[in-house]
């Protein structure tokens, strides 16, 4: 909600800035000029970047009174296009070149046309990037080939199976505010197989005792599932006898790389523990860091960094900071302070930074709405290949493909960190999660 | 510049705007060029990909009427045809195109030719399954075909009901990536049969197998129904057909088509479900369990088309779907799927509108308004509890849905979740004071509005809200206008409006004890519109605002500085505080300050108008204040005459008080009907008429050189009463008439005046000097301001004038005296040049018609009387010019030939030649006419 950069106060304007206007629905109306003051509605949109992207969907029903949004088949079928549309002209990374971004969108009109002919979705477009290898036509036999599969796979059968875990966490180093984390995973599939509806089975399973997969979302190409892979939801009571897999999802998979299925999982500890505390004394800032690597986590590291910002402040002078592992690294802008912890933490587990940070540049620094006087964080950024949190992995024997030719399989598995934030302890920290405060 | 440049920039321009865009041609010239470059061989597909487009996009702009659209269909079928079988991507696009007009402009619902035979075209497109004739690299134009019938269904539902069967086949033959085409199709069509046969009053067995066996022609009777096919959720009552039916074939084909479903593209897919269940509703004899099987797979989905579809289930099924259990279970995916960190944002929001307009299986009201379901608890919306890491909807969307579900918890639960609910409120507010970005302000203030409708009856909290925003705003009074704006919506929305006035009491208090420093120039303004909405609140004592502004005017250099924007500003706290009830209370403090004002304030505006308040409340009891210093409503007749504009601040209040405004025509402008001889180009003097064998050709060219020679058309019109007008309007005085123009064909035309229209007398006359840039036919809108006998300014609309192409033509611009041969010269050597092309937009056309009663004399001396160029006694051929501004011609020989009249056209703008053919249609028109085009 909020927004960094220097925007200058606007004048407050009724029509925009009515507050009894509900700005909290993925529909908004779009006032006309002209006669009568017309509106659009229910407008759909997709910002990413500079784009916006904007559909309108079909209200068939009596335009008053104005019927909810659930009510409307057209809709889902709207986020769904606009969905697809983002992954057309953004590709995986969300952040196309200019000219890659100028040549998708001369190619708009033709894929709209196929996937949306005389404005009624039939699919979403192919994902930018996404053609597959050796594609050849169906070979049109008495079994019906899937809409959402242009042809067959031709060459040598490779199944790669990818299980990417996140992990998340807020910490405050404070009695009063209980430290929150999560995990949530996806799997990622792309199978050159033969066929035209091929069956394959990728399996997960969790180690002994591990906690059940939550809230697991499956692509539309899986056959079938078992009602009990469903029933962990993570707004429930923490069921520890509930369904712990092996979860098995059987799928005929399509051409193109796909997101197979996604979980939430909650983990017992946080993979790093941190503590941060900044006090003020004089014209300086004290700081003392100490991160604690869980001993379950694989102590292998592809990278990993704690980024230490300082907002609302002037530019960094001298910086009298010691590491008891890895370098210290100043930024160029001078308002934050880097530490690269590397590959590895030391046997202890433990690596601690302790030191002062002068300001006294007279150029005014970063600022930050959240991050005043002593409300501040530590970011840390990590990765770790082959190891998850819940333990969830993929066997490369697991995956079961029914075709002729054997395939390859790869099966890959990898640790990423993503907003994970440790506050200082002598300051307020905001609180995060409502889920604090009202389950416990 | 290439041509497919030109193309670009054109219909770039088009998509812009198109009536601006036809403003400068028509849309007829337009559709007439784009379907000229559609035939245009040596055009590529790229160029008439995007010519199509247009089509596609504004069909009813460029064909405004049925006739037109079917021969556009019919150009567009022709232009389909000889694109050869190589340009797949193309015929697709006219494929479509075609189908778009025929609906768009009613042929289908007309049930044109053109419509049958396309129909027919198309039916016979999809025959051909797995591309078995066409082969491969035609698949696409199937699939188009396909679609195309689809809508067509969709626009006139029954079409296909008689050839269900048929289609039936087709779809069990295809097993190409089609299948999915034929499929919808066929369950579209299914679909709309079973509709219409549950408007029949007793359906027996054999016409309900009848249409599952229907293999004939197209059904063109059903859409005669009038049905608007809604989908069954927006109806009151879902139509049935009668119980006992057999339903065992159709029970068989929906399972196959459920079996099959899975092969189908996401969205396709949840587009058939939906029909599938539609069918099962109106079906007595079908079982909602037939969707059973695919449940689980639909509960566990990604997909957010296909979720959807499952509430659609949900909802129009219930509990002979969904058992108590189910229903639970889907309820905590919603729930989780509302924060999953895997989702994108405006998925998230939508799912957070599906659980508060969750269809339970016991709903407790069915009002279509939001409402938490039951099963909804503290324990299981506690994830999505907001926070300041949200983005501003999701957030907003939150915190609604988390106020709705303490509102309903039990108390030691519900205090626990308010008291998070107001840390989150004051957390927001707390990063206003170092964010004063607009979008934090107005997120923040939403959320607080949010909350205050939910929570204002908790007196404590609710108090600690003010006691929060009066020290926000001690610090910035920039949030002036946003406080402002909270109080009167809170005003506005809750039955009682305390909150808001003990917060600008809150505020009154905020300013009185601020330092007097903090008084700057600036910060007054902010202060003195805070002050100046106090005083519309009776409630509120106001001795202490009128003490401050004394105060403040007396102990500052502010009555020095003069400066306009801040006396109005006090004046304006004042005038609303000569409208309060309680002002005999402070009768005294407000005229000393008013009486400080008119006789200290260096500026003579706001002396006089605090004088005028002075005399105002000296002089006047408080109804009578009140009643002088209500605004006027906007638009509409004030109902007493109002005193002139009292205060600048208060916005539209001069105007309306000033000049009154009447939606029906008091006046309206008649065409003067005249001789066409009388027509003149104004003045053409300047010509010398002495030379001999002169080119006088040249001569007549020449007289273009002079600056707005022959540019102007003088049209004479009656000003008179328009029709029932009110009595208040038979004298009229100084009228002022301004004319607007609808398109930029013609340069602005200036206003007229005139001294009086009274009812009982000859009605003035005026003359519209109209310039033309092009000589089109064009609408003038009219306005009139004029003076009633009591006094008082109108401002009144007059009906349109719309001025015909033949209102245009001119005679040829020569002096009166000159010879016929010279005017035959121009007449020849013009027409010479534009057989020959020159200039380049010259064009030669040939119309015919046959007389009727009236000779050809008669009809020459009825129209072409003025414009006659040849010896009037000739009666073999007849030479007619018009001259049009700033410089076209039109010129017609008229021959009387053995069997009809010829007139051939020669013009040096061909873009005018359908106004021309038009125009002779209609003095023809009781004659039989053929066109012939060169």
């Amino acid at each position: 909600m909020h927004t960094h950069g220097q925007d200058r106060p606007k004048p407050y304007v009724e029509v925009r800035d009515d507050y009894a206007r509900q700005h909290r629905s993925p529909a908004v109306e779009l006032r006309l000029d002209g006669p009568g003051g017309r509106t659009l509605w229910p407008l759909l949109t997709v910002t990413q970047g500079a784009l916006i992207l904007a559909c309108l969907p079909l209200v068939e029903a009596p335009p008053e009174p104005r019927p909810p949004l659930p009510s409307l088949a057209s809709v889902s079928q709207g986020l769904a296009l606009l969905s697809g549309l983002q992954d057309f002209l953004c590709g995986p990374g969300g952040k196309p070149e200019p000219d890659v971004l100028a040549s998708r969108l001369a190619a708009l009109p033709s894929v709209l046309l196929q996937v949306c002919p005389l404005g009624r979705p039939l699919d979403t477009p192919p994902p930018a990037g996404s053609v597959p290898a050796a594609v050849a036509p169906s070979p049109g036999g008495a079994q019906k080939q899937p809409a959402w599969k242009a042809g067959v796979h031709r060459g040598r059968a490779v199944v790669s199976v990818a299980l990417t875990e996140k992990v998340r966490s807020m910490q405050y180093g404070k009695s009063s505010q209980q430290d929150i984390w999560d995990v949530y995973g996806m799997v990622m599939c792309k199978c050159e197989v033969e066929g035209v509806l091929p069956n394959v089975t990728v399996t997960l399973t969790l180690p002994p005792n591990g906690s059940p997969l939550q809230d697991i979302l499956v692509h539309p190409c899986v056959t079938s599932l078992d009602a009990s892979i469903l029933t962990a939801c993570s707004v429930d009571e923490n069921d520890c006898s509930a369904f712990s897999g092996p979860y098995k999802f059987p799928f005929s998979p399509p051409l193109e790389l796909f997101r197979l299925c996604s979980y939430t999982s909650q983990v017992p500890m946080p993979p790093i523990l941190g503590s941060y505390q900044l006090k003020a004394e004089e014209n300086h800032l004290k700081a003392n860091v100490v991160l604690k690597l869980h001993e379950s986590v694989k102590n292998s590291f592809e990278y990993c960094e704690a980024h230490i910002p300082f907002f609302n402040q002037n530019l960094m002078g001298s910086v009298e900071v010691k590491v008891s592992s890895g370098q210290l690294e100043v930024s160029k802008e001078k308002s934050l302070l880097v530490w690269v912890l590397g590959q590895k933490f030391p046997k202890s587990h433990e690596a601690a930074l302790e030191g002062t940070v002068h300001f006294s540049g007279t150029v005014a620094g970063p600022t930050d709405p959240l991050c005043t006087g002593l409300t501040a964080y530590i970011k840390l950024y990590f990765r770790v290949a082959d190891f998850t949190l819940s333990g969830c992995c993929v066997d490369q024997h697991s995956v079961q493909v029914y075709s002729s030719a054997k395939p390859r399989i790869v099966t890959t598995r990898e640790l990423v960190s993503s907003e994970y934030y440790i506050w200082n302890s002598t300051g307020d920290a905001p609180v995060s999660s409502g889920a604090v405060t009202a389950s416990h | 510049m290439t041509i497919t440049d030109l193309w670009d920039q054109k219909i770039s321009a088009f998509q812009l705007s198109p009536s601006q865009f036809l403003a400068t041609t028509t849309s007829e010239s337009f559709l007439a060029e784009l379907l000229h470059e559609l035939r245009n061989d040596k055009a590529n597909d790229h160029l008439k990909i995007l010519l199509v487009s247009v089509l596609l996009d504004h069909p009813t702009i460029l064909c405004p009427s049925s006739s037109v659209g079917e021969e556009t269909a019919l150009e567009l079928l022709s232009v389909f045809s000889h694109t050869p079988q190589k340009s797949i991507i193309l015929k697709c696009n006219v494929m479509l195109a075609i189908t778009n007009v025929i609906i768009c402009t009613s042929c289908l619902a007309n049930h044109t030719k053109m419509a049958e035979d396309w129909l027919d075209l198309l039916f016979q497109m999809i025959q051909d399954t797995n591309d078995y004739r066409c082969g491969l690299s035609q698949q696409p134009i199937r699939a188009t075909a396909c679609d195309c019938l689809r809508e067509m269904e969709t626009c006139s539902p029954g079409l296909l009901s008689q050839k269900l069967e048929a289609l039936y086949l087709l779809k069990q033959q295809e097993t190409t990536v089609l299948h999915q085409s034929y499929c919808m199709l066929y369950t579209l069509g299914l679909k709309n049969a079973i509709r219409i046969l549950t408007t029949q009053k007793d359906v027996t067995d054999l016409e309900f197998k009848s249409i599952l066996g229907g293999n004939e022609g197209f059904a063109w009777k059903s859409n005669q129904l009038g049905l608007t096919l809604l989908p069954i959720n927006m109806m009151v009552q879902v139509p049935r057909l009668p119980p006992g039916l057999d339903c065992k074939e159709l029970k068989s084909i929906m399972s196959s088509l459920l079996e099959e479903s899975y092969l189908q593209t996401p969205i396709s897919q949840s587009a058939l479900l939906r029909e599938l269940v539609e069918v099962v509703a109106m079906v007595p004899g079908l079982s909602p369990t037939l969707f059973k099987s695919q449940l689980l797979r639909l509960f566990g989905t990604a997909d957010v088309s296909l979720m959807h579809a499952t509430l659609f289930m949900k909802d129009t099924f219930t509990d002979s779907l969904f058992t108590a259990e189910d229903e639970n279970f889907l309820l905590k995916r919603l729930v989780g799927t509302a924060q999953h960190p895997l989702l994108r944002i405006p998925e998230k929001l939508f799912y957070m509108e599906c659980i508060l307009h969750f269809p339970e299986n016991r709903p407790i009201s069915s009002s279509g308004e939001e409402s938490l379901p039951v099963l909804v608890t503290p324990r299981l919306a506690a994830s999505l509890h907001p926070t300041v890491f949200n983005d501003s909807a999701t957030m907003l969307c939150r915190l609604n849905l988390l106020c709705l579900v303490h509102l309903e918890a039990d108390e030691g639960e519900a205090d626990k979740g308010i008291r998070y609910l107001f840390e989150h409120i004051m957390a927001l507010l707390k990063i206003i004071d170092n964010d004063g970005s607009r979008e934090v302000v107005v997120t923040s203030f939403r959320a607080l509005f949010i909350f205050l409708m939910h929570f204002n009856g908790m007196e404590n909290l609710s108090e600690k809200v003010i006691d929060k925003l009066c020290d926000m705003y001690s610090r910035h009074s920039r949030l002036a206008p946003n406080l402002i704006g909270l109080a009167n919506r809170i005003q506005e929305h809750l039955d009682d409006p305390v909150w808001s006035v003990k917060l600008l009491i809150g505020l009154q208090k905020c300013i009185m004890e601020m330092p007097p420093l903090q008084l700057t120039i600036h910060n007054l303004s902010w202060h003195l519109k805070v002050l100046k909405r106090v005083a519309q609140e009776g409630q509120i004592t106001q001795r202490n605002t009128i003490y401050l502004l004394l105060n403040i005017l007396i102990n500052s250099n502010l009555c020095e500085r003069g400066n306009w924007q801040v006396g109005n500003a006090v004046l304006a706290v004042c005038r609303n505080l000569l409208e309060h009830p309680s002002i005999d209370q402070v009768f005294i403090e407000l005229a000393d300050l008013l009486q400080y004002i008119s006789v200290h304030y260096d500026d003579t505006d706001i002396k006089d108008h605090a004088r005028f308040y002075y005399t105002l409340l000296t002089n006047l009891s408080w109804e009578k204040l009140a009643g002088v210093l209500v605004k006027g409503l906007d638009g509409g007749r004030a109902k007493e005459r109002s005193h002139s504009a009292i205060m600048a601040e208060n916005e539209g209040i001069a105007s309306n008080l000033t000049v009154h405004k009447t939606n029906r025509h008091v006046l309206q402008l008649i065409k003067v009907q005249e001789e066409a001889s009388q027509r003149s180009s104004g003045s053409s003097e300047l010509l010398e008429t002495t030379g001999e064998a002169k080119n006088w050709l040249e001569v007549y060219q020449g007289q273009f050189h002079t600056p707005g020679f022959g540019s102007d058309v003088n049209l004479r019109y009656n000003l008179t009463h328009a029709k029932d007008t009110d009595p208040l309007f038979d004298k009229v005085f100084t009228i002022c008439l301004h004319f607007e123009l609808k398109d930029s064909n013609y340069a602005k035309v200036n206003d007229i005046h005139v001294p009086c229209v009274f009812r009982d007398r000859k009605p003035p006359e005026v003359k519209v000097k109209l310039k033309p840039f092009q000589p089109y036919p064009t609408t003038l809108c009219v306005s009139a301001v004029f003076t009633t006998q009591d006094g008082r300014s109108w401002h009144s609309q007059l009906p349109d004038v719309s001025v015909s192409f033949p209102e245009i033509f001119l005679p040829l611009p020569l002096p009166p005296n000159t010879s016929c041969e010279c005017k035959e010269q121009v007449f020849d050597r013009i027409w010479e040049a534009a057989a020959s092309e020159n200039p380049d937009k010259s064009a030669i056309s040939l119309f015919c018609f046959k007389t009727g009663d009236e000779s050809l004399a008669d009809l020459i001396k009825a129209h072409f009387q003025g414009y006659l160029i040849t010896d009037q006694q000739s009666k073999i051929l007849w030479k007619v010019l018009f001259f049009l501004p700033p410089m076209c011609h039109v010129l017609l020989k008229i021959t009387q030939a053995e069997d009809a009249i010829q007139v051939s056209i020669a013009t040096d703008n061909w873009e005018l030649l359908p106004f021309v053919n038009s125009y002779l249609q209609n003095i023809t028109d009781h004659c039989s006419t053929t066109v012939t085009d060169d």
